[in-house]
C-alpha cells in the first residue's frame, strides 16, 4: 500500500516535469497565437477540424518562410465549452504566453466571454466559428474580428431564397424549430426581420424550441405535421440536425413540407453521417462547402485537408484556415505582430481571397462591424459520391451577393443603442 | 471520524500560512493569469467548504447547490447590468438575502425527505433554476450570459479586487469553521450519526437541518457573487448540475471529514484541470485516471490521508522514544 | 383536437418514453439492487451505440445480432469497470460520494477512449431492414421502428420483473441489496453477484444505445445527455422498481409530448416540473410503498 502511494506521487512529479518545458516561451521572431476550441463532446468535431485546418495554414505559411520574417506559432487548448474555464485560458495566453492573437472558439457563449478579455487586455481576438450576431453588433469592441459568417448573413440569404421561391412555388405557412438557446432564437428573429424587410408575406403556424442536444424530437415532429407548414425552417447544428432529420424522415415529414435550414444545415458532417439515408430535396446552407465554389483554391484546400486528416472538412475548418491567413496578411502589412493598433487598422481594411470565394470575388472585412463579408450559397441535397462517406451532397446552387447580406445600418444602430 | 480542533497554536499557524500564501500571490507573481487562478481557487474553495457543512458534517448530500451559487452570481450580474456598477456591492448583500429567502423556502420542502431522495430533489430544483435562467433570454441573456460586470471604484483594479475577495473568503471560512466546532456544529454531527438519538434528547433534527441548509446556501451564494467580479462575466453554466457535481468531487477528493479537505480538493482539481488542459487535448482521460487513482489509493481524501500520515509518524516517534 | 392527432402524439411520446425507460432500466437495477449510484450509466449507453455502429456499419453484421452483441459488449465493459474499480470502494465511509466521484471518472475516461477509437465525427445507423416504413390507419401514421421499440420496452419490463421476483438468481440479487452480509453467510458469492448485476445493468444500457442509434446521432458526449433524464425516471418510479421506471418514463414522455403540442415554448421545463411535483408530494417515487421517508 505504501509503495503504491509513493508511486502515485512519483507519477505526479514526473507529469509536472513533462509539463514545465511546454510552458517555457519559444524563441523570438514568432507570431504567437493562442487558440481555444472544443475538442471533446458534441462540438469536438468542429474543434478538431478547426485545429487541423489552422495547422495546415500555419505549415503552408511557415513552409514559404513565414511572413515579414516571422514564423507563426499556435497553441491549441480545449475550451471545454465552459466560459469560465475559457476565460482562464485566455488570461494565461495573454499574460503568461504573451500571445499576439487570441483565436478560435465555436460557442458564442464562450466567444462573448473571451471578447470581454480581449477588450480588457487590448489583444486582438480572431473569431473563426461562432455565429452570434451580438459579437459584431451589440457587444462590438475594437479588438474583435470575425472571419466566418454570422447568423444574420445566413438568414438574409435564407430570406432572399424564400422570396424567390414564392415566385416559382407559392408558399405561405412557415414553422420554425431550433435549439432553445441564443443561437436558435437569433436565427428565428433574424429570418423574420429579413422576410419583413423584403416584404415577403407569411404566416407562422408553429414555433418549437427543443433543448439543445435533446436526443429525441418525435413529439415535435408529430406536432409540426399537425401544423401543416409549407416550409419548415430549422435552426439546429451538428448532431441535432442528424437526429432530427432521421426522426422526421420516419414520419415522412419531408414529403409534406420543405425542409429549409440556411445557417448550419449544409455542413458536411450531416452528409458524412447520414450517407445514403439523407433525403433528396432538402434546402440547406452552410458557411463553406466542399463542392462549391469549384475554384482551384477550394479544391486544393479540401484535398489537402483530406490528405492530412483522412476525412473531408466541415465548415469549421475553413473558418480557422481563413483566420490564420487573415493574421498573416495583417502582419505582412504592418511588418510585425506587436503593434496592436496598427494591426487593427490593417485588419479593418483586409481583403482576402479564401477557399469559399467564387471566381471574381474577394472576401473583405467591414470596418464598422469587423465582420467578414462573403458570398453565400444555398443548395439542395442530391446524389453525389465524390466526397465519401457522403453519398449525397448539395447542388442546384442559389448564390447571393455579399453586399446584400450585411445587416443594414439602421439594424446595427438599433441593436447598439440598447 | 476525527474532527477535533488540534492544539490551538497549530491551527493558528495553519491559518496564518494559508492567508499569507494567498496574500502573497499578487506580490510574487506578476501574471494576472495566476491571480485569476488563485481567485478561482478561493471562490471554489469557499463554495466547497460551505457545501461540506451540508454533506460532510450533517450528512445531507445536495446535488443542487449550484442553484445558490448561480443565484448569487446572477443577482450581481443582473443588478450591475440593469442598474449600473455602483450596485455591485449592494447586490452581493441583496443576493445573499435572496439566497437566504430562497433556501429557507426550498429548504422547508427538501429537508422533509432523506437520503438519496434529498439528493434528487435538490438536483431537480437546481435544474429547474438552470432551465429558467437559460430560457428567460430577454432578462438573463440566456446562454450568452452577462458580460461587462465590473466592480465600482478602486475594486476595478484586479489586485484590489483580489484582496477584497481574499478577506471575504477567509472571513467566511473562519465563520464556518467556528460554526463547525460550536455546539451547533456538534449537533449537526449528531444529526448525521444518529438522528433518532437527537430526537430523544429533545433536539429538533429538521430545524438544525434547515439551519445548516440555509448557512451552506448562503456561502455558496456569496461564492457565486464574488465569481462575477473575477471574470467580469457570468454564464448559465453556474446553475448547471455539473457545477453542483464539481463541489462534490472536490469534497470527496480533499476529504469529507476534514474542515479544509474540500478547500484542498478545490485547489487540486482546479490546478490539475489547468495543467493537464494546457498540456493535452486528452485531458479527460488523464484527469479521469489521475483522480480515479487518488480515489482508490486515498480512501480518506487528500487531507484525511495527510492527517493519517501525521498520526502514524507521531506514533512511530512515540514508540521509538519508549 | 382531433382524435388521430391525439393518437399520433401519444405514440410519439411513447417512443421517447420507451427509450428513456430502456436506459433507466439498467440504472434502476444497479441503483435498487446493487445500491450503486452509477453516474456513468449514460456512458455505457454511448458505448453500446458505438458498438452497434461498429458492428453494423463497419463489419456489416445483421442489425439484430449486432444489437445483442452491443449489449453484451457494454455489459463486459461494465463488469470490467466494476471488478477493477468500483469493488475497491464498497463499504467505505461515505461510499455514496466515492461512487459518484469514481463513476464520474469513468465518464471522463470512457469519453476519451471513444474519441480515440471512433473520432469525433457524428455517426449514424440506418433503420434495420423491414422497419424503415410506417404503419398507417387512416390519418394515423406510425413508423414501424418506433412501434418496435415500444414493443421491446414492454418485453424488457415484463422479463425483468419476472426474473427479479420469480426466479432464484433474481431473489438472490434482491436479497443482496437488502443485506449483503446475510446473503454472504448463506454461501452466496456476493462480489460475483454484484459484478453480474452490474454487468446486466450496463448491458441493458448498451442495448438501449444500440437500439436508439438508428433514430439518434452516435456522438461523443451522448452519454451525459441521457443520464439526468434517466435519473428523473428512476426516482419517479421508485428505485429498483422496473414497473415504476416504465410508468415513470411514460409519464415524462407523455407530459413532454403534449406540452410540445400545446405549450411548445415552455415544453423543455416540464420534465423537471414533473419531478419536482412528484418528489414534493410522494418523495419515495410514484410506485413504491411508503416507507423511505426518514431523516
Amino acid at each position: 500500500m505504501r509503495n503504491k502511494r509513493l508511486l502515485m506521487c512519483l507519477v505526479i512529479a514526473i507529469l509536472a516535469f513533462i509539463v514545465v518545458p511546454f510552458c517555457v516561451n519559444a524563441e523570438d521572431k514568432t507570431i504567437k497565437i493562442g487558440a481555444m476550441y472544443p475538442m471533446t463532446g458534441r462540438a469536438g468535431l468542429y474543434g478538431k477540424d478547426s485545429v487541423a485546418a489552422a495547422e495546415m495554414a500555419i505549415d503552408e505559411i511557415n513552409g514559404k518562410g513565414g511572413v515579414a520574417g516571422y514564423k507563426i506559432d499556435a497553441t491549441f487548448t480545449d475550451s471545454k465549452v465552459k466560459p469560465a474555464y475559457a476565460v482562464r485560458v485566455a488570461k494565461r495566453y495573454i499574460t503568461e504566453d504573451e500571445v499576439d492573437f487570441l483565436f478560435g472558439v465555436v460557442s458564442s457563449g464562450v466567444g462573448l466571454a473571451v471578447t470581454e478579455i480581449s477588450q480588457q487586455y487590448k489583444t486582438i481576438f480572431i473569431g473563426t466559428d461562432h455565429a452570434s450576431t451580438r459579437l459584431t453588433v451589440d457587444n462590438f469592441q475594437p479588438y474583435y474580428f470575425r472571419v466566418s459568417n454570422n447568423t444574420f448573413q445566413s438568414m438574409t440569404a435564407g430570406a432572399l431564397y424564400l422570396k424567390e421561391l414564392a415566385e416559382t412555388k407559392p408558399w405561405k405557412k412557415i414553422a420554425f424549430i431550433g435549439p432553445d438557446y441564443a443561437y436558435g432564437h437569433s436565427q428565428w428573429d433574424e429570418i423574420r426581420y429579413n422576410l419583413d424587410r423584403f416584404g415577403v408575406e407569411y404566416e407562422v403556424v408553429g414555433e418549437y424550441w427543443p433543448k439543445i442536444y435533446a436526443p429525441d424530437y418525435t413529439s415535435y415532429i408529430t406536432s409540426i405535421l399537425k401544423d401543416k407548414p409549407d416550409v419548415l425552417i430549422s435552426g439546429f447544428w451538428g448532431g441535432d440536425t442528424v437526429a432530427f432529420i432521421k426522426q422526421a424522415q420516419a414520419y415522412g415529414l419531408f414529403e409534406k413540407a420543405l425542409y429549409f435550414h440556411p445557417d448550419a444545415g449544409g455542413n458536411y458532417e450531416l452528409m458524412s453521417a447520414m450517407g445514403a439515408e439523407l433525403p433528396d430535396g432538402l434546402v440547406l446552407g452552410a458557411r463553406h462547402y466542399n463542392n462549391w465554389p469549384d475554384t482551384e483554391l477550394n479544391r486544393n484546400f479540401v484535398q489537402e485537408f483530406k490528405k492530412r486528416t483522412g476525412r473531408f472538412p466541415t465548415y469549421a475548418a475553413e473558418g480557422a484556415y481563413a483566420g490564420i491567413y487573415a493574421i498573416a496578411h495583417a502582419v505582412e502589412v504592418v511588418g510585425n505582430p506587436d503593434d496592436t493598433e496598427a494591426l487593427v487598422k490593417a485588419l479593418e481594411g483586409l481583403k482576402i481571397k479564401l477557399p469559399e470565394d467564387p471566381e471574381g470575388f474577394t472576401s473583405y472585412i467591414r470596418p464598422e462591424t469587423h465582420q467578414i463579408t462573403q458570398v453565400m450559397a444555398i443548395g439542395t441535397t442530391m446524389p453525389n459520391e465524390d466526397f465519401p462517406p457522403a453519398k449525397k451532397m448539395l447542388g442546384n446552387w442559389k448564390i447571393y451577393k455579399a453586399e446584400d447580406l450585411d445587416p443594414p445600418a439602421e439594424y446595427i444602430e438599433m441593436k447598439r443603442k440598447k | 471520524m476525527t474532527m477535533k480542533p488540534g492544539p490551538k497554536y497549530s491551527a493558528a499557524v495553519l491559518w496564518t500560512l494559508m492567508i499569507l500564501g494567498f496574500a502573497l500571490v499578487p506580490v510574487l507573481m506578476s501574471s494576472s493569469y495566476q491571480l485569476n487562478l488563485a481567485s478561482h481557487v478561493l471562490v471554489w474553495g469557499l463554495f466547497a467548504v460551505a457545501f461540506n457543512m451540508l454533506w460532510g458534517v450533517t450528512g445531507m448530500l445536495s446535488f443542487g447547490q449550484a442553484l445558490y451559487y448561480g443565484l448569487g452570481a446572477y443577482f450581481v450580474g443582473l443588478m450591475v447590468e440593469y442598474l449600473g456598477s455602483a450596485w455591485y456591492l449592494p447586490a452581493i448583500g441583496i443576493g445573499m438575502l435572496a439566497v437566504a429567502a430562497t433556501s429557507f423556502l426550498l429548504g422547508l420542502l427538501v429537508i422533509r425527505v432523506g437520503g438519496v431522495y434529498f439528493t434528487m430533489l435538490t438536483l431537480a430544483f437546481g435544474q429547474l433554476a438552470w432551465q429558467i435562467t437559460f430560457k428567460w433570454y430577454d432578462f438573463t441573456g440566456g446562454d450568452d450570459g452577462i458580460q461587462g460586470i465590473t466592480a465600482p471604484g478602486f475594486l476595478q483594479n484586479p489586485i484590489a479586487y483580489y484582496y477584497f475577495l481574499l478577506v471575504l473568503v477567509m472571513l467566511s471560512m473562519w465563520i464556518l469553521k467556528r460554526m463547525a466546532y460550536s455546539p451547533f456544529g456538534l449537533m449537526l454531527r449528531c444529526v448525521r450519526q444518529n438522528p433518532e438519538r437527537v430526537r430523544f434528547l429533545g433536539r429538533r433534527v429538521r430545524r438544525n437541518q434547515l439551519r445548516v441548509y440555509i448557512v451552506s446556501s448562503l456561502f455558496a451564494g456569496l461564492a457565486g457573487s464574488l465569481m462575477a467580479g473575477i471574470d467580469n462575466s457570468i454564464h448559465t453554466d453556474m446553475f448547471f448540475w455539473t457545477t453542483s457535481g464539481e463541489v462534490i468531487l472536490m469534497s470527496v477528493l480533499g476529504g469529507l471529514n476534514q474542515f479544509f479537505g474540500p478547500f484542498v480538493g478545490a485547489v487540486a482539481i482546479i490546478i490539475i484541470e489547468d495543467i493537464v488542459g494546457a498540456w493535452t487535448e486528452y485531458w479527460s482521460l488523464i484527469i479521469g485516471s489521475l483522480i480515479m487513482g487518488m480515489v482508490i489509493l486515498f480512501p480518506k481524501g487528500l487531507v484525511g490521508e495527510l492527517h493519517h500520515l501525521k498520526l502514524r509518524m507521531m506514533q512511530l516517534k512515540a514508540r521509538r522514544s519508549e | 383536437m382531433d382524435f388521430s392527432f391525439f393518437i399520433t402524439q401519444a405514440i410519439s411520446g411513447m417512443t421517447m418514453a420507451t427509450l428513456l425507460f430502456l436506459v433507466a432500466s439498467g440504472l434502476t437495477l444497479i441503483f435498487g439492487v446493487g445500491n450503486v449510484f452509477n453516474f456513468a450509466h449514460g456512458s455505457f449507453y454511448m458505448v453500446g451505440a458505438y458498438f452497434g455502429y461498429q458492428l453494423v456499419a463497419i463489419w456489416e453484421l445483421n442489425f439484430w445480432i449486432a444489437l445483442v452483441l452491443a449489449g453484451l459488449g457494454a455489459g463486459l465493459v461494465g463488469m470490467l469497470a466494476e471488478s477493477l474499480f468500483l469493488r475497491r470502494i464498497y463499504g467505505r465511509v461515505n461510499e455514496g460520494g466515492f461512487q459518484i466521484l469514481l463513476t464520474y471518472c469513468l465518464i471522463l475516461i470512457i469519453d476519451d477512449l471513444v474519441k480515440l477509437i471512433w473520432g469525433t465525427e457524428y455517426k449514424s445507423l440506418p433503420r434495420p431492414k423491414g422497419f424503415s416504413g410506417a404503419v398507417t390507419f387512416g390519418d394515423i401514421y406510425l413508423p414501424s421502428y418506433n412501434l418496435l421499440i415500444i414493443a421491446i420496452g414492454v418485453v424488457v419490463v415484463v422479463a425483468s420483473w419476472w426474473i427479479l421476483t420469480r426466479t432464484r438468481p433474481g431473489k438472490i440479487a434482491r436479497a443482496a441489496a437488502v443485506d449483503r452480509e446475510m446473503v454472504d453467510t448463506l454461501g452466496v458469492n456476493v462480489p460475483l453477484t454484484m459484478t453480474l448485476v452490474f454487468g446486466i445493468a450496463t448491458a441493458l444500457g448498451g442495448m438501449a444505445g444500440a437500439l436508439a442509434a438508428p433514430l439518434r446521432t452516435v456522438t461523443p458526449g451522448a452519454g451525459i445527455e441521457v443520464i439526468i433524464d434517466s435519473l428523473i425516471v428512476v426516482v419517479l418510479g421508485g428505485m429498483g422498481n422496473f414497473w415504476g421506471a416504465w410508468l415513470g418514463a411514460i409519464l415524462v414522455g407523455e407530459v413532454n409530448a403534449f406540452a410540445v403540442a400545446f405549450v411548445p415554448k415552455w415544453a423543455s421545463l416540464f420534465s423537471f416540473l414533473v419531478m419536482v411535483i412528484v418528489l414534493i408530494f410522494k418523495p419515495e417515487g410514484l410506485f413504491s410503498p411508503r416507507q423511505v421517508r426518514k431523516v
